[in-house]
Order: structure tokens, then C-alpha cells, then sequence
């Protein structure tokens, strides 16, 4: 592969990236790892789309120019736009294969996986907190956002978060939290799951059968459900007594009683028990065909290779039954949906719409397009930065804007990119980046394992919430939980007798380094609060509230267009002079240099000789001024906004 | 010539307005038309309406009918650890976590008699706010957009829907688009955030910014006309006018008293009623403030106190602080829910309840409706609905006939399918009409 060695950032990155596809350990290539068959594959991509115009006897969308192909893969590969730097490295340089290069370095970043990590948040539902729940689920966040750095295969993350059981503060088996989360709504989770996993959309049958009886009924969704049934905390049981104790006693509210509530909420609370019984009881109020009220049904899947449980032999590994259906035994359903997912977050537009609406391949616009890419997703082994890289590297990604549109009713037809609101995320990203450099030089979140009391850290630098976890539960008899609360409050007293100070400036003790970051930190959106609070920037340009599965809106509203005006964008950017973009001013020499570097930096390509007119006469008539004045009016625009 | 270089000369008020009227959006026709209001409603609904205003107070998670408005005292079973209170009106008792509200329950009338086909959060929740079922090719206006479309704004500054502490995707404009969507406030202690001129900026630059940044969207828009892209320059020119009005102190609540904001509690809900309170006196007219939290799977008992604990203080206030200062007559107050919870109780989740949209309970108040009444009946358990039906578009329509709207008037989608704010011919809602004096 040739490199642009005069670019550090590019042959660097193009190096980065060959290390980063091989996963430590790993002897075995796979045909990823062959660049060449990177851009094999998107051409057959090609091939197959050109053959559709051909049919259709229509002509080939244009290829777009570099600026707008440079923003668009930024944005859609890393979420936020290039640096000035970035930029120019991009646009000055004349090499056939740069697009090529570009992609790679763009694959090599972290800037990858916390723009990933934005999705997997959205879909799987992931947040710091849950209405109604005292637990901390930054274990689980943690493990999520670890998966998408580490390149899990989707399929193996599929099969982890399913079948999960155990410590929820081990980062081995974290992904409990997927479950705990839910915790005394498993049927909502299990309709999540398959809306999820497998785009099959369920939720109706949860309370009634399908009107129409085509579908789903209710008592394939309780069989469903089974599967996943069983869900207590791992021994809380020897902990029940003593809690109800204190809970009633003179305890109630003092500090004692939050360690006890720290163990059995945070520790026990978030842990999962046994792997899922198999078997379940109807409602009360069921009244469908087949079945009667209250009665024990049995797992059973309600498609693909069936499998089942009988309800009077119960299991104790019914999750890992129905992870294994749900990955590797539902024809093409598991590996259709996420190459569907991935192909609309590449191109703006799903293969067939809506993502989470799985459709039968051979009723499909495009069945063969379909078994491609469902191929090439299995053949890569699920591994979706790889599957990504394919997309970026098609002549389809690159067609130029067309906002007409598609004609093709639920799915694409492949006439050029269509005209989208960026995402919050993106947006902040974006913004970021202009205010303070490029966020991916920042180091990123770390796991926050310390313990707390109302708040305060407390043992730091003796105990971890993970060691404590561990401890917690191996635990075998009331006695034993007993004697250990007692050890433990008596530990935290004599650490921090009082108020408990001692845990004051506890970052610098993290155990796995990184960084905490409040709401207010300049750092990327994945990196922030999940989700930001309601009246931050991200939620007031759509941010997911991560209750609902992908439950982000880019709907504009004026509240958006007041922080742009005067708000947040204003403070942080336009009228902040130690911005990073105006200290990017300082080596430029004339007016135009300067104006063209805000052009470049902002919008990602030089201004129009029109545009330089106007600029320039700002300049002269508002001299200083006039460079915010341009710079608020760059980032107000649509083209700012706006992916093309 | 810059008109702005005149600017000196010009009140900041007219000044901005040109602002707006030279640069931002005037020139584009707005993309469906502003009210409808010469869309007259028949004679005898708006020659019996009374309210102007709504403020819908959203109880999100799906709020317990059994331990709010509709206890079954007699039953003990399904009750667990609530009991029934009396209230102020002989023969409605609401739950023990309501000791507030019970005292104003003679201007409330309480619908126990709901019933929803929607039994997931998501499904429900939107056919609440829209009286369509969710579908993935379509987004249907909410309430607050319908009210807007349909009677116009009250206000010519004040944004005419405000949600305050509520999902985005729940209060859209959707295919009336952006301008009717609801200007959005995350914490009522803020207001509406942003809405003055950063103190570093003087007005000439800000109206030199906004004519440079309209150059650059004529330019875009030429090459890209889109729909969401043409949004954003209205936004623009309503926010301008926004910034200018006297009225914007409507959304400062600092403005009212400590012994007022006490009144009301101290949570995002409870100062967002009393946020609402001040937005409606100052002709907005329709206002959404969500509680959230109401998906009681789990111990449902202290789920439902820690909730009823904001929500009884907060509500009674207002209520009775509307009723104070003569605006509950032309304000009507909703509490509304996407489905109640099952009557039996889930011993396995520590006495939990789960979705239950057959039979659950909203309550209106204010704005022409009788109070200290119910309206419906469930049976014994409180399971199903027994006598007077009300399904969520009959709520809906009821809320439109209360404004004297023109709730089956159809509108057509851009892609010129027919809606109306009673929702789909096949079950279109009917207002309530026995619940008006």
C-alpha cells in the first residue's frame, strides 16, 4: 500500500490501523486483513448497484467532489469534521488513492469507536442511571463501550449480552447489566432483544395477539420470554434479613444503613443469578388460544431452527439456549439485520427501511444486494469496522448529494446521498473540535470503580467496588453477610471517620486510568453522561433519552437555533477568543489566508471566490469583529448543520 | 447600502424585527401555511368552548390507576399497601399518596373509564400524544401541534407550544413540521435557555452575522432545496422575534415569589407546572410538563409514593393557583398517561404492577369542564372498563372540542394522506361532551 509519507498523519495511520485489526493473540489472518479484499469486496458492492441502473436504464449517479467526500466520511466513519490539518493534508495532496488513504486513517482512530460507541448506547440502551434503580451501571457501560474499542464481533457481543449471568462488576461478566437494567420488566427486554438482534418487532404481542393473526401472538412471546426467566440477584437472599433490619430499625437513613444499601443495591442489585429457567407463568389475565391463564409454559422459539424447553424440566442455561438461536440459528435474520444497520449508518439510508423491520430477503427490493452483504458480514466474522471499511471504500458512498427522493417506498435506490441533519453527537463533536482541538487526543473515560458512600469515595486506594463485588458475593450464608457488613462499616469508619473527605481528589486513584468527566467537559459525547442531562447542548439537539431503543431526533426546534444564536456556541466558540480555532489564526499573514483557514477549518473546504467578497468586505467594515462575525455565521449555516 | 448602519436609530425592538424581515425566512413561503384559522369550527362546539389554554401534564411510565384515582377500598387484594382517602367531595376517595389533590377534587373530573390498545411504553406514549399508532413511515403531529395548527397562536412572539422536562420525539411537529414542534425547556429554573444576546455581542454584529449567515443558506438552499434545511431558516426568524418580545419574562421564574415556588415543591415537575402557570397567563397556548418514572414493574409501592410525592404538591398548586388568579376557567389542565398498571400485584418484583392498558384513569380539570365528578367505571378489580368507554382519541378530541377546534377537520400529510387531530376514520374519537358545565 502506498503511503503519503510527506502526512505524518496518514502513513501513521494507515500503520496504526494494520496493528489495530489484529486482535492481540491472534495468529490466524483473516480476510480482512487483506487489503485487497477490502476493495474486492466493495467493488462486487459496486457491481451490483451498477447493474441495478442498468436495469433500471438509469445513469449512474456523479462521483462527488473531495471537500464534500472528505466531510462526509468524516463525519459518517468518526463523527465529527476534520481539523484544520486534517483538512488541508486531505485537499492539498494529488494521489489517486487518497480517498482510499483516507479511510484507513479514518478506521485507525479513536475517533472510531466513540462515534460507534454513540450507536451501541442508542440501541442497546445504555445510561449511567435508571429511573427508580439506586445502582450504578457504569460496569456496564464500561464493558459496552470496552467491546466496541476491542472490535468484539457482533455476534459474539450478542451472545454475551444474552446469555449473561454473574458479577455485575466483573468486567468478565458486566454484560448483565443488559439484563439488570431491566430488572422487573423482562418481557419489555425481551421485545427489545428481538427488535434489536434480529429486527423483529414484538412488542404488540406482549399484551394481545396480532389482530390480524399473521403474526406474533402472545403466547410465542411468553414462550420467548422463558427463556430469558429467572432473573434474581445472585444471593441476595442471605442479605434479605438483615436489610429488612436496619431498613425498619433506628439505622434507617444514617451511614450505616448506605453501606448496607451499597451492598445490597449496588453489588447484589446489579448482579444476575442463574442463566435463565426456560419456563414461565402466563398472566392472570391471558385469554388467548392454546393456553390458559397462569398456567407453566415452556421455552419455545417462535422461528427459525426451533428451540425449546419443557416446562417441567427447567434449566439453568435457557439465556445461553436462546443467545446461540438468536446468533446461529435464525437463516440469515441475525447477520441481514446488522449488515442493514451498518449499511444505513454509512450511507444514510438502510438497504431496506425501516432497520428494525427485518424483511424475508427473497421479498426484498434487492435480494441479491442483500445476500451480499449478509455474506460478507459472516465472511468477516462479524467484525463491524472491517464491514464498515468495505462500505466506505464503494463508489456508492461516494455519489454525489442528491435530495430528491428515493423512489424505491421503505429502502434505497441508490440515486446519491440524501440531505440529513447531523446527530447531536455529531453536532457536539463537531463543535468540540473547533472549540478545543481534536477530542481524540484527550485520553478517554475511565471505569470508575471506587466506592461510595452518599456520594463520597470512600477506601480509596484499598478497595475497589470490583474487589468488593467479588467479595460480597462469594458469600455463602446469612452469618458470613453479616460478619462482612460489620467488617465493612467498621473499615469505612476508621478510613474515613465523619464526612468521609478523605476520598477528595480520588482521580488520580482510578484503577484503570482515564479520565472522569462531568457534563460540562469539552470531550466527546460518548466520553460525557449517558444521557447528558435535559438541558445540555445534546439534548436539545435530539440525543437519545436511551429508555427507548434509538430514540434520537434530529427534528429541528427553536431551542437549538437559540443556542447557536446565543447560547452555548457563542460562549464556547464564536465569542471565546482562546478558542482553538482562532489560535489556529495566528500563523495565518493576510486577511484571505485568514478567512480561507475559517473556511477550511469550519466547513471543510476553501471559500468561493463570491464568498471570499463577502468576507472580506465584513473584515474591512468590522475589522476583529468581523472574524466572529463570520465564524458565528459559518457554524449557524445549513451547510454546517447539514450532512451532504 | 446596509440598512443596518442606521440601526442607531431604530428601537432594539423594530430593529430586530427588520432583522428578521430582511434576512431570515420571509422569503420562503412557509411550507404548510401558519393557523388555519379561518378552518371555522361548527357554530355550537365553539360557541360552547371555554379554554384557550392546555397544559397537559404527561405521567410518564404508565401511572397506576389502582393507587391514584381509582382505588378499590374494598378490595383489599389488589390494593397491598395503599389505602383509599376521602377527598372533599362526597364519594370520590383517591389514594393515601394524594392528600393534596384530594382537597381540590371538587374542580377535577376524573376519568376512570380509559382504555388504550397500546401496551409497550413507546406505542403508547405516541398514540397518546398523537391518536395515531406508531408507524415507521409516517410522524404525526402531537397534541400541541394539532392546537397550534388548528387555532393558531395567541401570542405573536411567545413560542405557542412549550415542553418543559419532556422526550423530544414525544411533542413534534411532525409532518406540520418544525414550526410546530415544541420550543423545548429542559430545566424550568433556566427557562428558555439562550434566548438573549450573548453579552459580548452588540446588535449590529449579531444582525451582520445573521445576514452573512443567510447568504451562505440562500447559496445551500438553492443547490438543496429540503424541508428540514427551509425549517431552520423559519426557526431563525421566530427566535429573532422571540429574543424581542416584552413578554419573554414569561419564561423567568425568578420573577415569582419564594413563598409561591415553595407552593409548588422544588423538582424539575413541580416548578415546570408553575413554569406552565406563567406561560399560559402570558397567552401560550398549549403547554406539556412530563413526570417521569411511573413504570412501577418493581415495588411498585414506593415507585408510586416517590412519585405521587411530587406530583400531589405540585398539581394541587396549580390547580388551586390557577383557579386564584381566574385562569383555570380558560385553561384546561390535563393529567394524562400512556396505560395504567395491572391490578394484581407481582410478588416476584417485590409487589410490582405491570403495563395495564384496558381500564386506567386521566383527569381533566378546568377550561368549561364540571368539577368534583368522575366520569366511567371499572368493575370490582379494577381490571376492565365497565360502563362509559373513553379511548385515547375520545380524550384527544375531547381536549379539541374544549378549545372549540376543528378536531375532524381532515389535513393532508406532504405526501397527501389524510389525518385529523380525532384521529383514523375506523376509531376516531368523540368528545366527552357530558363532562362540560
Amino acid at each position: 500500500m502506498k503511503i503519503l509519507s510527506l502526512l505524518p498523519i496518514f502513513g501513521s495511520g494507515v500503520t496504526a490501523l494494520l496493528i489495530s485489526v489484529l486482535p492481540a493473540g491472534a495468529q490466524t489472518t483473516r480476510p480482512q486483513d487483506d487489503p485487497a479484499y477490502l476493495k474486492k469486496a466493495a467493488l462486487k458492492i459496486d457491481q451490483h448497484i451498477a447493474s441495478f441502473y442498468k436495469k433500471q436504464g438509469l445513469s449512474v449517479p456523479e462521483v462527488t467532489d473531495d471537500a464534500t467526500f472528505l466531510r462526509r466520511a468524516f463525519l459518517v466513519s468518526i463523527g465529527r469534521i476534520p481539523s484544520a490539518e486534517e483538512a488541508l493534508a486531505f485537499l492539498e495532496i494529488e494521489d489517486p488513492d487518497k480517498r482510499e488513504q483516507l479511510i484507513s486513517y479514518l478506521l485507525a482512530s479513536p475517533g472510531y469507536s466513540s462515534h460507534m460507541t454513540n450507536w451501541a448506547f442508542d440501541l442497546l440502551r445504555v445510561r449511567d442511571r435508571v429511573e427508580g434503580k439506586p445502582i450504578d451501571f457504569e460496569p456496564y457501560r464500561n464493558w459496552v463501550r470496552t467491546a466496541i474499542d476491542n472490535d468484539m464481533p457482533w455476534n459474539e457481543m450478542t451472545h454475551q449480552l444474552l446469555a449473561s449471568a454473574g458479577d455485575g462488576w466483573d468486567p468478565e461478566t458486566a454484560a448483565v447489566g443488559y439484563y439488570t437494567a431491566d430488572r422487573g420488566m423482562p418481557l419489555d427486554n425481551v421485545a427489545n432483544s428481538m427488535r434489536v438482534f434480529l429486527g423483529s418487532r414484538m412488542e404488540c404481542a406482549q399484551c394481545h395477539d396480532d389482530p390480524f393473526g399473521n403474526q406474533t401472538e402472545r403466547l410465542d412471546f411468553y414462550e420467548l420470554a422463558a427463556f430469558t426467566n429467572g432473573q434474581e440477584p445472585l444471593r441476595r437472599d442471605y442479605m434479605q434479613e438483615l436489610y429488612d433490619e436496619l431498613n425498619k430499625g433506628k439505622e434507617y437513613a444514617t451511614r450505616k444503613f448506605s453501606i448496607a444499601q451499597l451492598m445490597y443495591n449496588k453489588v447484589y442489585g446489579l448482579s444476575l443469578g442463574g442463566g435463565g429457567t426456560g419456563n414461565i407463568h402466563l398472566p392472570e389475565d391471558y385469554q388467548y388460544r392454546g393456553a390458559m391463564p397462569g398456567e407453566l409454559v415452556g421455552a419455545r422459539t417462535p422461528f427459525g431452527r426451533q428451540v425449546r424447553v419443557s416446562e417441567k424440566r427447567p434449566r439453568d442455561d435457557a439465556r445461553k439456549m436462546l443467545a446461540e438461536w438468536v446468533t446461529a440459528k435464525t437463516g440469515d435474520q441475525f447477520s441481514v439485520v446488522i449488515a442493514n444497520r451498518m449499511w444505513r449508518r454509512v450511507m444514510g439510508k438502510g438497504i431496506y427501511e425501516p432497520v428494525d423491520s427485518y424483511i424475508p430477503t427473497e421479498d426484498s427490493h434487492y435480494p441479491e444486494l442483500v445476500t451480499l452483504v449478509s455474506n460478507l458480514m459472516v465472511e468477516m466474522g462479524y467484525d463491524l469496522r472491517a464491514f464498515q471499511h468495505v462500505l466506505l471504500l464503494t463508489r456508492t458512498f461516494q455519489f454525489a448529494t442528491n435530495p430528491n427522493p428515493s423512489v424505491v417506498a421503505g429502502g434505497d435506490d441508490f440515486h446519491g446521498r440524501k440531505i440529513e441533519r447531523l446527530s447531536a453527537e455529531q453536532i457536539w463533536d463537531s463543535l468540540i473540535t473547533l472549540s478545543d482541538g481534536d477530542p481524540d487526543r484527550k485520553p478517554r473515560r475511565g471505569f470508575d470503580d471506587r466506592i461510595k458512600i452518599d456520594g463520597k469515595p470512600v477506601l480509596v486506594g484499598q478497595k475497589t467496588m470490583t474487589q468488593l463485588s467479588k467479595e460480597v458475593l462469594a458469600l455463602k450464608s446469612k452469618k458470613e453477610v453479616t460478619e462482612y457488613y460489620n467488617h465493612l462499616v467498621s473499615l469505612i469508619e476508621e478510613g474515613n471517620p465523619g464526612d468521609g473527605n478523605a476520598g477528595g481528589n480520588a482521580m488520580m486513584s482510578m484503577m484503570s486510568g482515564g479520565e472522569l468527566y462531568d457534563k460540562d467537559a469539552m470531550v466527546r459525547a460518548s466520553e460525557l453522561p449517558s444521557p447528558a442531562p435535559p438541558d445540555h447542548f445534546l439534548s436539545t439537539f435530539g440525543q437519545s433519552n436511551r429508555e427507548i431503543v434509538d430514540a434520537d431526533t434530529r427534528e429541528p426546534n427553536i431551542g437549538q437555533v437559540l443556542s447557536l444564536m446565543n447560547g452555548f456556541v457563542q460562549d464556547k466558540l464564536v465569542n471565546n477568543p482562546n478558542a482553538h480555532l482562532y489560535q489556529s489564526l495566528k500563523d495565518a499573514k493576510t486577511d484571505q489566508d485568514k478567512i480561507r483557514r475559517l473556511y477550511i477549518t469550519i466547513l471543510s473546504r476553501p471559500p468561493s471566490q463570491e464568498e471570499m467578497g463577502w468576507m472580506m468586505d465584513e473584515v474591512k467594515t468590522r475589522g476583529e469583529n468581523g472574524y466572529h462575525n463570520i465564524v458565528a455565521a459559518l457554524v449557524m449555516s445549513s451547510e454546517f448543520l447539514f450532512l451532504q | 447600502m446596509n440598512p443596518f448602519n442606521r440601526a442607531d436609530e431604530l428601537t432594539r425592538r423594530q430593529f430586530m424585527s427588520n432583522a428578521a424581515r430582511t434576512y431570515l425566512g420571509v422569503h420562503l413561503f412557509p411550507m404548510l401555511g401558519g393557523s388555519i384559522a379561518s378552518a371555522a369550527p361548527a357554530k355550537e362546539i365553539a360557541a360552547k368552548a371555554r379554554a384557550k389554554h392546555v397544559i397537559y401534564l404527561y405521567m410518564d411510565g404508565g401511572m397506576s390507576h389502582v393507587d391514584t384515582f381509582d382505588p378499590k377500598p374494598k378490595n383489599k387484594a389488589i390494593m397491598g399497601k395503599t389505602e383509599a382517602i376521602p377527598t372533599n367531595v362526597d364519594g370520590i376517595m383517591v389514594g393515601h399518596y394524594l392528600p393534596n389533590t384530594a382537597k381540590v377534587m371538587d374542580k377535577l373530573c376524573v376519568i376512570n373509564s380509559m382504555n388504550s390498545t397500546q401496551g409497550a411504553h413507546e406505542q403508547g406514549s405516541y398514540v397518546m400524544h398523537t391518536s395515531y399508532n406508531l408507524l415507521n413511515t409516517i410522524q404525526h403531529p402531537s397534541l400541541g401541534a394539532w392546537v397550534q395548527r388548528l387555532g393558531g397562536p395567541l401570542h405573536p412572539d411567545l413560542p405557542p407550544f412549550v415542553a418543559i422536562n419532556t422526550a423530544g420525539k414525544r411533542v413534534g411537529g411532525g409532518f406540520f413540521g418544525a414550526k410546530f414542534a415544541a420550543a423545548p425547556v429542559g430545566d424550568p429554573n433556566q427557562g428558555l435557555k439562550d434566548s438573549k444576546l450573548a453579552k459580548e455581542v452588540g446588535q449590529d454584529d449579531f444582525s451582520r452575522r445573521l445576514a452573512l449567515a443567510d447568504k451562505m443558506n440562500r447559496q445551500f438552499h438553492n443547490r438543496y432545496p429540503n424541508a428540514d434545511v427551509k425549517a431552520y431558516e423559519e426557526l431563525y426568524r421566530d427566535a429573532i422575534n422571540l429574543m424581542n418580545s416584552k413578554d419573554l419574562k414569561a419564561f423567568d421564574l425568578s420573577q415569582e415569589s419564594e413563598q409561591t415556588r415553595k407552593l409548588y415543591g422544588s423538582g424539575r415537575f413541580a416548578q415546570g407546572c408553575l413554569l406552565a402557570r406563567r406561560l399560559v397567563q402570558n397567552d401560550v397556548r398549549f403547554v406539556e410538563v412530563a413526570l417521569g418514572g411511573w413504570d412501577t414493574h418493581y415495588d411498585n409501592f414506593a415507585g408510586v409514593e416517590g412519585r405521587c410525592k411530587e406530583f400531589d404538591q405540585a398539581y394541587a398548586a396549580l390547580i388551586t393557583d390557577l383557579a386564584a388568579c381566574g385562569k383555570l376557567q380558560d385553561t384546561l389542565v390535563v393529567v394524562a398517561t400512556e396505560f395504567g398498571r395491572t391490578p394484581e400485584l407481582n410478588a416476584e418484583h417485590n409487589n410490582g404492577r405491570d403495563h395495564h392498558p384496558a381500564a386506567f384513569s386521566c383527569v381533566l380539570a378546568g377550561g368549561g369542564v364540571k368539577g368534583g365528578m368522575t366520569h366511567g367505571l371499572t368493575d370490582a378489580g379494577a381490571n376492565k372498563v365497565k360502563e362509559g368507554l373513553v379511548s385515547v382519541q375520545d380524550l384527544n378530541t375531547t381536549i379539541g372540542y374544549a378549545l372549540g377546534l376543528p378536531y375532524d377537520l381532515v389535513l393532508y400529510s406532504p405526501s397527501k394522506r389524510p389525518f385529523k387531530m380525532a384521529g383514523a376514520d375506523k376509531n376516531q374519537g368523540k368528545p366527552v361532551t357530558e363532562l362540560f358545565s
